[in-house]
């Protein structure tokens, strides 16, 4: 199956991209496409204890089971206002 | 509950939404907050705050805490106005105004919605050097 990534904030700078496209194994879950990421990404892997992990609108915790078509996005703790 | 959620790369026009503003009769509380743009950020002086939003995430978020705001406070209206993109020091990114009828829930409910957005909406700011503001 194939998912989408989106990076914000200064995780683009980080990754070098503002998105990327992943081929996933059927059940693979969302920590487990961050642990890929982390790897593909060093960076980003440095980041990853203070990452926030959305599917489409949606936070969602390391456990989430990804489906095909997902949107996935990772980025920095918010600072709104 | 009326709901307004307005994100944008225009100025805040606080006259405008002052003008705007509807109570009904029952209402005798309206609070209301600007967040304004500080001329320094860790330290450093800075010209401007540069806002980037995940947009429908942001969205959705503040849709999600107008509805908890609404179980717990007896509110009749919440408007929220918030910047993005490059704001000058001195000008306001963020607008918000709860209006109910006593004191205690509007500054309650205004005070938790800011902390849960800062928390949970999709918004970062980058500060901008005084070489890069035009």
């Amino acid at each position: 199956m194939r998912v989408k990534v989106l990076f914000h904030s200064y995780f683009k700078d980080l990754t070098g991209c503002a998105e990327t496209t992943e081929t996933l194994a059927e059940g693979v879950t969302l920590g487990a496409l961050h642990e890929k990421l982390a790897a593909q990404f060093p960076k980003l892997g440095a980041m990853k204890k203070s990452t926030l992990l959305a599917v489409g609108v949606d936070y969602q915790p390391r456990e989430h089971v990804l489906k095909d078509g997902d949107e996935v996005s990772l980025f920095p703790p918010v600072q709104g206002g | 509950m009326i709901r307004q959620l307005i994100i944008t790369h225009d100025p805040i026009d606080e006259t405008a939404l002052l003008a705007d503003r509807k109570m009904s009769a029952g209402m005798g509380a309206v609070v209301y907050f600007l967040g304004v743009v500080r001329g320094e950020e860790d330290g450093q002086a800075i010209t401007a705050i540069e806002y980037e939003a995940f947009q429908k995430m942001a969205e959705h978020q503040f849709n999600l805490l107008f509805e908890a705001m609404a179980k717990r406070w007896p509110i009749e209206s919440v408007r929220l106005v918030h910047r993005i993109g490059v704001v000058k020091v001195n000008e306001p990114s963020l607008w918000v105004e709860i209006v109910a009828p006593h004191r205690g829930e509007a500054f309650a409910a205004c005070q938790w919605l800011i902390d849960e957005m800062k928390r949970v909406v999709p918004i970062w700011k980058r500060p901008v050097a005084s070489t890069a503001v035009g």
